[in-house]
């Protein structure tokens, strides 16, 4: 994948583009592409428990739609997985 | 249980890749793999649903020490739609159907390569929170169409 320092000047672009992402983003979106991929990796994942998601070692559903309900009917809402 | 490492990756790519199994990691997983900087807690991989491959899918998994039963085993070799494991050296998710891509071989000749890797299209990625909507998704998704204008950029596209 290209890197920032790879467009040539190393510094932060003034094209309009970037002036559209925000500029914290476009810092953390440089940062990103500065580090390996080990790196980004290591940042990356993370652990926390799940309740209910994390209680069975297999699930399987027929459809994704099927897997779309059960999260509704069986996760707590604050984990996100409900559909909008 | 601890967090999805590096070399799993590396394991995943390298049995994935002997048993000649078609996959693309999607999700946020891939999204990272592309340089998105953000936090998941495990991998998604959408895996080609054919019986050949499912097949491979299982072997695969076996050797990377995941405990699979008959009836799992069964359960994969199907192709069902969504498949959560959680009983080996990490958390794995196998989506069959992704929401927001119609079919495997689309979003295959829109792959990329990272390390190794293959990971879907960042639009891939992007069309399939968009389509599963949930509350996860649309809260991830400015940021990730941000990074989509970056990264396009950044690739010479």
């Amino acid at each position: 994948m290209a890197r920032m320092d790879e467009t040539g000047s190393g510094k932060t672009p003034s094209a309009d583009w970037a002036s559209e992402i925000p500029q914290q983003w476009l810092e953390e979106f440089e940062a990103a592409a500065r580090r390996s991929l080990r790196t980004r990796f290591h940042y990356a994942f993370i652990h926390t428990y799940k309740p209910v998601l994390d209680d069975a070692p297999f699930r399987a559903f027929d459809t994704m739609a099927d897997y779309r309900r059960w999260c509704e009917e069986n996760l707590p809402d604050w984990l996100g997985y409900g559909r909008v | 249980m601890g967090a999805f490492e590096y070399r799993q990756a590396e394991e995943i790519r390298d049995r994935f890749g002997r048993h000649g199994v078609r996959y693309l990691f999607i999700g946020k997983s891939g999204a990272i793999l592309l340089g998105f900087p953000d936090t998941t807690q495990d991998a998604d991989l959408f895996v080609e649903r054919s019986a050949e491959n499912c097949r491979a899918v299982v072997a695969a998994l076996r050797e990377l020490g995941f405990a699979l039963n008959s009836e799992q085993t069964a359960e994969i070799e199907r192709g069902k739609d969504f498949i959560q494991l959680k009983n080996g050296p990490f958390d794995l998710d196998l989506v069959y159907a992704p929401d927001g891509i119609e079919r495997f071989e689309e979003a295959w000749q829109r792959h990329l390569e990272v390390e190794g890797f293959p990971v879907c299209h960042l639009d891939d990625i992007i069309a399939s929170k968009a389509a599963a909507n949930r509350a996860r998704d649309r809260e991830v998704l400015p940021r990730l169409r941000s990074f989509r204008e970056y990264w396009l950029r950044h690739r010479g596209q």
